[in-house]
């Protein structure tokens, strides 16, 4: 265990490593400088500027310095605010980014797997048909059009949740429920699937032989059973998720770090290109190698020993 | 300024009537009043030396002062400065400077302040992205180009309330520059105690203003202006409380404007449609002016005025004002924006005075009479290119509008290429165009903020434009005319008309911000130039 723990971190470090290289030599491709006014600025302080930024150096220096740096925690200033680093923009937004993602997973997830079980139990009703059809909705709406109902709806018309702005947890209900909409759908579909997979296996029917009842098998066998592949579901959807999503942000008027991402891209604002990149892909690799483990630990038939076959 | 299309440029105030009603009946004299504002875009620095942008100016207007404010049509009022003296030839300033001015930690406010501010801007090691603005000042172009030092900038303190400024050549908008936040003071002291942290939260700055920030953090959504007691003339400040917060929906302020949390709100397209006749609509036209650019350096057939000249008449500019854009924008009637400035002796706006019609209208059929022409002297059967723009939803809406207005010539064939902001600028600086469609807002409200842009050389004519007899105009209104206002003014209206009549650019549209403003708020001073609101004297009926 502790091995294939070892190694799965050598794994994760070398494609972070990977990920910040190709980042970074992508970026270099492209046009653009922290300048906003190149126009009007003498060679002389177009210099100042790019030793400011340590771009004068050749690109393999800065590369070094970068990789160096972000292994660190230091992704150098960002180009849109001027003088603050990168890792303070992050950690400052990412606050509220994550806990709309998680109150969004956890909603949508706990909302999904009971919709979608009584989908299965209930196979071929008008309770199927109906959750089916929402289901589809939720994947089928974009967000930023059920975030703009909401707000329309539950905010201006009904004053029940603030309309937008970020303060106690009331602000968080109407992004959390924009948010939730696409991990209910996922899950309630994933989990109809599964359990009328399950439903129909011999074990069930020997189950039911000999006379359990009906919510017993479901809650003791089928349930169990069906929710193990949606953790693999679940694992990627909630890094992205968590980082952020830039319509429900600049919708709510979120202070998190989706919408800055989406804006630094647009602005060229490189280091917080690669700052926030990285972020995610740290995210995404650690939750993948959590899903593992977590694999092994609900399913007993797979032990991540690396024994067995 | 440079000037981007999706990001509205423009501050907004959101006021909210709660006025804390808790006292009610009793004395009155703890009522304070508030207003919540809205802002498009973040702050990006609130140092002086470093704000690029009009959320930025907008900040520094209101909390920082320097010897003027601009009233309104940008009439110059005195601030920090109780006395001007001008010296015959133009070239000297004497500015007396108030002696019951503070900065916010209690620090007097003297000359010494202004020298330290503007020798800070203009030292190269600051890297000031409008430095620029210095040049005329004595030996500002020369300590821009490394061969002076910062030291030897024109401006001196004679005493702590005494300032002096000299000038290389008369600037005929000398004034207005002392309006506008980069030429304001800095407090030294607290200047050299944050470094390079120095105006990167309201708590590493110093206030002058009418207001103090409060709240910022960096890189947050919301903030505060409160009042500043230290300021001067704290007894016209109504205002106690201005809160900000960063929407950068349009429906969101609109939701959030008719709940009455705020009492205005930026609208767009649609909403403008809905709320046109509202009675708290108000259209707030910007300097900001689009125009077509055409790459002459690099493709002779735009050498050619006819082709030029065929293009912009075959665009039908009303039609993408009202029905592509209806977000208030205008029609252009040149390059100067409507609005900006007034004849020195009729009073007529300089754009209506300058206006050459056939640059602006559309004619189809000149147009095309003009492209076959054009075409036969360039030897050429067809003309294709490139229009450049940038990337945002309501750019690639005016570029196809104009793709398909610009194909309705014959044998002309016209292929987008929509890049990211600042991919856009370094491609138009680097030459990589065949035609971009530019913008550009005027930093003060002169003429010649738009009309330079064309000089031979400069480095915002990426087209690579050059008539001699424009250059010799712009260059008399900055030099042999610039004491005369009125024979300036003539210049500058002569050389608009040449590069109209040229089409060494074609205008494409003139941006405006379409608002609803609560009828309770009074006292705001809006300017399309410069720093676009003052809410010094910001109040609320009751």
């Amino acid at each position: 265990m502790a091995r294939y723990l070892a190694r799965r971190i050598f794994y994760l470090a070398l494609t972070l490593f990977l990920i910040a290289s190709i980042t970074f030599f992508l970026m270099k491709l492209m046009p653009g400088t922290p300048l906003n006014n190149q126009a009007k600025l003498t060679p002389q302080q177009i210099k100042v500027i790019y030793e400011h930024y340590g771009l004068n150096k050749p690109v393999w220096q800065q590369y070094v310095s970068y990789i160096v740096d972000a292994a660190h925690g230091n992704f150098g200033l960002s180009f849109q605010f001027s003088d603050q680093p990168v890792s303070y923009l992050i950690s400052s937004r990412i606050g509220p980014s994550m806990q709309l993602g998680g109150q969004a997973m956890v909603v949508g997830v706990v909302v999904g797997i009971v919709v979608g079980s009584l989908s299965a139990i209930r196979k071929n009703t008008w309770i199927d048909g109906t959750s089916t059809f929402i289901s589809i909705l939720g994947i089928s709406i974009p967000s930023f059009v059920l975030a703009i109902l909401l707000q329309y709806y539950l905010g201006l018309k009904l004053q029940l949740f603030p309309i937008a702005d970020w303060g106690g947890f009331s602000y968080t209900v109407l992004p959390t429920l924009a948010l939730a909409a696409s991990p209910f759908a996922e899950t309630s579909r994933f989990v109809r699937t599964e359990m009328v997979d399950v439903l129909g296996s011999d074990y069930i029917e020997l189950a039911r032989a000999k006379g359990l009842s009906r919510m017993g098998i479901v809650w003791h066998h089928a349930l169990r059973n069906s929710l193990i592949p949606l953790v693999t579901v679940i694992g990627p959807l909630t890094a992205a998720i968590m980082t952020g999503s830039m319509v429900v942000e600049n919708i709510f008027s979120v202070p998190g770090i989706g919408e800055q991402f989406v804006k630094s891209i647009l602005v060229n604002d490189y280091p917080t290109i690669m700052g926030v990149t990285l972020l995610y892909s740290a995210l995404l690799c650690a939750i993948l190698l959590l899903t593992d483990l977590v694999y092994g630990i609900i399913d007993p038939r797979i032990r991540i020993t690396g024994k067995g076959e | 300024m440079n000037v981007r299309s999706a990001v509205k440029v423009g501050a907004v105030a959101l006021a909210s009537t709660f006025v804390l009603a808790a006292c009610g009946s009793k004395n009155s004299s703890s009522s304070k009043e508030s207003v919540n504002f809205e802002e498009s875009a973040e702050i990006a620095t609130m140092d002086q030396s470093k704000v690029t942008d009009v959320v930025g100016f907008t900040q520094l207007g209101n909390t920082q002062e320097g010897l003027y404010r601009l009233g309104v049509k940008s009439k110059v009022n005195n601030a920090l400065a109780t006395g001007t003296k001008e010296s015959k030839d133009g070239k000297t300033w004497t500015f007396t400077i108030r002696k019951d001015a503070k900065w916010s930690n209690g620090d007097p406010v003297t000359a010494k302040d202004f020298v330290y501010a503007w020798q800070r801007t203009v030292n190269p090691k600051t890297a000031s992205e409008y430095a620029y603005l210095f040049s005329g000042i004595k030996n500002a172009d020369k300590i821009a180009a490394g061969k002076a030092s910062y030291k030897t900038l024109g401006i001196k303190a004679d005493g702590n309330y005494k300032l002096v400024v000299s000038l290389d050549r008369p600037i005929p908008y000398f004034k207005l520059l002392m309006g506008f936040p980069t030429f304001y003071p800095q407090d030294q002291k607290v200047v050299e105690k944050y470094g390079s942290k120095y105006g990167t939260s309201s708590d590493k700055l110093v206030y002058d203003g009418p207001y103090k920030q409060t709240g910022w953090t960096g890189t947050n959504l919301s903030w505060k202006l409160v009042k500043n007691n230290n300021y001067w003339d704290k007894k016209d400040v109504k205002m106690d409380t201005i809160n900000y917060q960063v929407v950068k929906d349009a429906s969101t302020g609109l939701n959030l404007y008719n709940s009455k949390k705020l009492d205005v709100a930026n609208i767009t397209g649609n909403q403008v449609a809905q709320y046109k006749n509202n009675k708290d609509y108000v259209l707030r036209k910007q300097s900001s002016m689009f125009y077509l650019q055409y790459n002459m350096k690099k493709e002779k057939v735009f050498r050619n005025a006819k082709i030029r000249k065929a293009i912009s008449m075959a665009i039908n500019r009303k039609q993408l004002t009202s029905k592509v854009l209806a977000d208030g924008s205008g029609n252009p009637k040149g390059l100067v924006s409507t609005g900006l400035a007034s004849n020195p002796k009729t009073g007529e706006d300089f754009a209506s005075e300058a206006e050459v019609k056939s640059a602006v209208n559309q004619n189809l059929t000149e147009a095309k009479k003009l492209m076959a022409e054009g075409l036969k002297e360039e030897g050429k059967s067809s003309l294709s290119f490139t229009l450049l723009g940038d990337d945002t939803a309501s750019t690639k809406q005016i570029t196809e509008y104009l793709q398909s207005q610009i194909e309705k010539l014959p044998n002309v064939k016209v292929s987008l290429q929509n890049v990211p902001f600042k991919t856009r600028l370094t491609n138009s600086s680097d030459g990589k165009f065949d035609v971009v469609l530019s913008a550009w807002g005027a930093d003060f409200s002169d003429p010649i903020s738009f009309l330079q842009l064309f000089v031979t050389g400069n480095a915002q004519n990426n087209g690579g434009f050059s008539n001699a007899q424009y250059d010799k105009l712009i260059k008399a209104s900055n030099t042999t005319d610039s004491t005369n206002p009125e024979k300036r003014w003539d210049d500058m209206v002569k050389a608009e008309k040449i590069l109209m009549n040229e089409q060494g650019i074609a205008p494409v549209f003139q941006q405006a911000q379409s608002q609803l403003w609560s009828s309770k708020l009074k006292g705001v001073v809006y300017n399309s130039a410069g720093v676009n609101f003052d809410y010094k004297n910001l109040n609320l009926t009751k």
